[in-house]
Formats: C-alpha cells, structure tokens, sequence
C-alpha cells in the first residue's frame, strides 16, 4: 500500500506541470536559517526555523508569501541570556514591466514571542526585483524592498529600512521544483526611552530559506 | 386532263392513310373503316370511324380513327369538320407529320389549319454533341404551334436541380443555343437530365421533353503545394550555444546580494552573519555552474520565423493561383451531350 501511495506521489511529482488558464501556481515547505541583532552587537541570536511558500503566476502579475517560525537562540558570545520564537509573514504582489523586471509592493509582519525579547515589526514593502533564467527552468532573482512606515511593538520610529533578497528556483522534476531564498534586513529604528533623548536601536537580521515546491 | 389531276391528287390522299394502317388496328369497326377508306366509301367511312371512336380504343387507334375522319371530311369537302378532326389527332399524338407530297392539299391544309388552332410543343430535337466548356453550345430546336410563352429548362443531375435554358415569347420554329453552364461558370455536372419545353398561353399549356445524358471528359487538374522545391521550412527555435553567461548571472546576482548586504550593514551592529548568504548564494552559484554545462534551451529563431512565414505566404499564393488555374480546367472540360431517346411528346394539359 506504501508502495502504490508513494508510486503515485511519484507520478504526481513528475509529471509535466500543465497551468491552467496561464495560472501557474507553486506551493511548497521551506527549513530556514537565521541570525538576528537588535541594539547592540552583542545582542545576537542565530537559530532555525520552518515555515512554508506560495506563489501564483498569472501572465504579467505574479504574487508570493510565505511565513517562517524561527527559534532564535543566543549565539555564542552573545549579551542574551534567552533565545524567543520569531514568525515573520511576508507578502508580495508583483506586475512585471519587462521580460527581467518588475515592480513589487507588499508587507512583512514579524512578531516575537516572548513579546518583549525582541521587537516585533510591521512594515510596507515597496521595491523592484530583477529575475533572469539562467538555464531551463531555473530562474535566479534580486529583490531590494524598502519598509514603509515601520512600526515597533518596543515603539520608535526608523528613518531608514531596507530588505534585499536573492532567490532561486530550479525545476528539478516534472512538477517539483527546488527553491531557495536569502533575505538581508536593516532597520535603523531610533528609540527614546524615558524620554531621555533617540538613541539608535537597530535591527539587523538575515534568513535563508532553502525547500522544495510543488506546481499545481 | 383536269379530271386525271384530281384522280391523282385522290389517289394521293388515299395513299397516305393507308400507309398509315401499318400501324396495328386491333378494333374491328377501325378495321372496317379503314377498308371502307381504301374502297372510298366515304359515308361509310364517317359512320364506322364514329361508331369505333365510342369504343375502346388505344391512343394511337384513336388517333388513327380521328385521321380517317379528317381525311375523309377533307375529300368530301367539309373543311371544317376536317380541322376539327385532325385537331383531336394533334392533340393526341403531337408529333403527327403529314407529309405534303402524299397527302391532299385540302387534307393537308386542315392539318395545317388545325395545328395552328392548338398550343402545342412538337417536333423537339436535341443533336449529339461535343465540346469544350465554354467554347460550344447544344443545339436545341422546337416548334410552337401558336405564340405563347416558352420556358425551358433542364432538369435533373446529381442534385435533381433544375436549370432554365430559355425563358421567352415564341411561336413557330424556334432555335436555341445553350451552353451547358451554370451561373458560376462551371460546366452543367455529369448525369441524367430531361429538357423540358414549356409554353404557356392563357390557359393552355403544352410541354414536350428529351432526355439527355451529359458525361465529362477527364480533367488534369493542378495538386497544391505543401511546399516549394528547393525551399525547405528552417527550425522555428535554435539552441545557442553553450556559454558561461548562467554562471556570470548567479554570480552577478549573488555578489549583488552579498555587496548589498556589506554596503548596508549596520556599524553599531556588526557584521552579520554570512552562513545564509552562503547557502543560498552556493546554491545559485553551483546551479548557474551546472547550467553552463548544460545544453542551452532552445529560443526562437526570428529570422527563421519569418523566412518560414514568408515561404508559407509564397506557397498560399502558390496554391491560390493553383486553385483558380483547376477551376478554370474544370470550366473548360470536355462535355458530350447525347440525347437518351425520341423525344417524348406530351399533349395539351
């Protein structure tokens, strides 16, 4: 029975992807990799996480999301005594403006947990991202977002923030394709605790996500 | 002398019927009749043509019976009870021909008188014929015994269709020239038709018709082309060939990913961590590094896409000219008309 199930899993994955009406639409877990700093240099956590990635394709408009539950620990020589979980939701939609281009808008919502170990962030993503096939199915891709009104569950405010991504996607098999994804995030919040005057307390965070996908 | 002419014009007339009786009479009274003609009794003769008209009798006794009448009313002088019988054997055998060289000039005048009393189509002939389509005709010719209105046509084929061949006012001997050819152009189609004539007069008609078989000479006609000689449909998508350029992009987008993650680290932070860079950097590094060794996918060719668009384009116009150069063979085929049988009369309606 084993067999025959995972014979026809087989078939299922191997078999050529057939879009229906032009949607084309991807779904698949992803295991992820992630270090984070908050404040100070001495406030690092690294850990790693899982989570899961959807993304739809319709002629020039194309959407993702994904959602990543990370468990972040002190690194070594860290100033933290405890680690916390992160979940962090991002969203995109995107319309292409050419064959390598295309103009994207979206949110990011990380929240950590226990609350107070971390700073939970809410933002607007704006960007553009280049993509290019280098190879039959295989696409490599660069994302710069810029977070839009930032908001901070410790409060403050961030002048600057910026999210660039690489990401990669290859067509191993049929339906199955293999996916991976780097984010670098700098969030330059400024606080003013006490009302003492802003002192910086940046976030700065990386994640690579690295999975399989299915075409529907 | 006078006396000898109408002796011989006598014997003339009653020559003519007796040729007649080589048609078989059945009916004894008609049998008497025609004796008591040959005697040149002619009373007699009124009174058994009369008693045989009020028996049964087939058609052509019947017509036979009305003759004697007519000839006989001839050689006695009451012209018009001739006419009137000679008109009832016109209306029963249309096609009946007197021949003047045997027959009484008083005779054969009220068979004329008579014929022109009555619509009738007689005399329809059809001649065999052979000719390219569009550079012959078929003779048709007719005779119409008063002026009347003419329709005729043809009909029959393989689509039982009916085609009209004239349409208009005529009287007397009429003479027509169809061409066999249907509005299009094309030659009349092979087959069975029937050529009906019809007049029209008031509220007398008569129609005659002639069946005729038309059969077509073989045609060589042009096939299409599926393509030109010497001009071969060239590969609409090429594979290019094999280059470093997969490898040169993930190394571009890669060290993209990395100068843009240095450029905006945070100095108050420190340096991030590079392990995640590293995984997915490696991964897109070592899948442009297998791209580039593999065999490129392939791109459409525009140049061959249009090279292809123009030779189909020729090879439609090609097949275009084709197509009118067989529809004009096929317009142009030989065609023979024979006519099947007599032509077959039908009386007054």
């Amino acid at each position: 029975m084993s067999r025959t199930v995972a014979g026809l899993a087989l078939l299922a994955l191997t078999s050529p992807a057939a879009p229906a009406q032009g949607l084309a639409v991807k779904v698949g877990p992803q295991l992820a990799l992630a270090s984070y700093r908050e404040v100070a240099a001495g406030l690092r956590y690294q850990g790693t996480g899982f989570g899961g990635a959807l993304s739809a394709r319709y002629r020039k408009l194309s959407a993702e999301a994904s959602v990543v539950r990370l468990a972040l620990d002190p690194a070594s020589g860290s100033a933290a005594t405890s680690g916390f979980t992160a979940t962090e939701v991002d969203a995109w939609v995107a319309y292409d403006l050419a064959t390598y281009a295309s103009v994207e808008a979206g949110f990011i919502r990380r929240s950590a947990d226990p609350e107070l170990d971390a700073q939970s962030v809410g933002a607007v993503r704006i960007g553009a991202r280049s993509f290019y096939e280098i190879g039959p199915g295989a696409t490599v891709l660069f994302r710069a977002n810029y977070l839009a009104a930032p908001k901070f569950s410790g409060g403050g405010h961030a002048g600057f923030s910026i999210d660039l991504g690489l990401g990669l996607d290859v067509r191993l098999a049929g339906r199955l394709y293999g996916t991976a994804g780097y984010t670098f995030q700098r969030i330059s919040r400024r606080t003013n605790p006490g009302g003492t005057g802003e002192i910086d307390a940046a976030i700065q965070g990386t994640v690579a996500r690295v999975g399989v996908a299915l075409a529907l | 002398m006078t006396r000898h002419v109408c002796a011989l014009v006598l014997l003339a007339g009653v020559a003519a019927p007796a040729a007649g009786t080589a048609q078989a009479v059945q009916n004894a009274t008609l049998g008497r009749a025609q004796q008591a003609y040959d005697n040149l009794e002619y009373r007699q003769v009124v009174s058994l043509a009369r008693a045989a008209l009020r028996e049964r009798l087939t058609g052509a006794e019947r017509a036979r019976a009305y003759e004697l009448l007519g000839f006989t009313y001839g050689a006695l002088d009451s012209i018009l009870k001739a006419v009137d019988a000679f008109k009832q054997v016109v209306l029963i055998d249309p096609e009946r021909q007197l021949d003047p060289n045997r027959v009484s000039p008083k005779a054969y005048s009220a068979f004329d008188v008579a014929l022109r009393q009555v619509l009738l189509v007689r005399q329809l002939r059809i001649d065999s014929t052979s000719f390219v389509g569009g550079r012959g005709a078929v003779p048709i010719r007719f005779t119409v015994t008063q002026p009347a209105r003419v329709v005729t046509r043809a009909i029959g084929g393989a689509g039982a269709g009916s085609y009209v061949i004239d349409s208009g006012a005529w009287n007397g001997q009429v003479n027509l020239s169809w061409p066999a050819r249907l509005a299009n152009g094309d030659p009349l189609p092979a087959g069975n038709y029937t050529v009906v004539v019809e007049a029209r007069l008031g509220q007398n008609t008569s129609s005659a018709s002639q069946a005729i078989r038309v059969s077509h000479g073989s045609v060589d006609t042009l096939p299409s082309l599926t393509s030109l000689p010497g001009y071969q449909y060239l590969p609409e998508t090429e594979v290019p060939p094999q280059s470093w350029r997969p490898l040169g992009l993930a190394f571009l987008y890669t060290g993209g990913a990395l100068v843009g993650t240095l450029g905006l680290e945070s100095s108050s932070l420190g340096s991030s961590s590079k392990r995640e860079l590293a995984v997915v950097g490696g991964a897109a590094l070592v899948t442009g590094f297998v791209m580039t060794l593999r065999k490129p996918a392939p791109r459409p060719a525009a140049a061959n896409m249009l090279y292809n668009r123009l030779l189909r384009d020729q090879i439609a116009r090609r097949n275009q000219d084709i197509a009118k150069e067989n529809v004009a063979r096929r317009q142009q085929v030989q065609l023979t008309l024979v006519p099947l049988s007599r032509p077959g009369g039908a009386g007054p309606r």
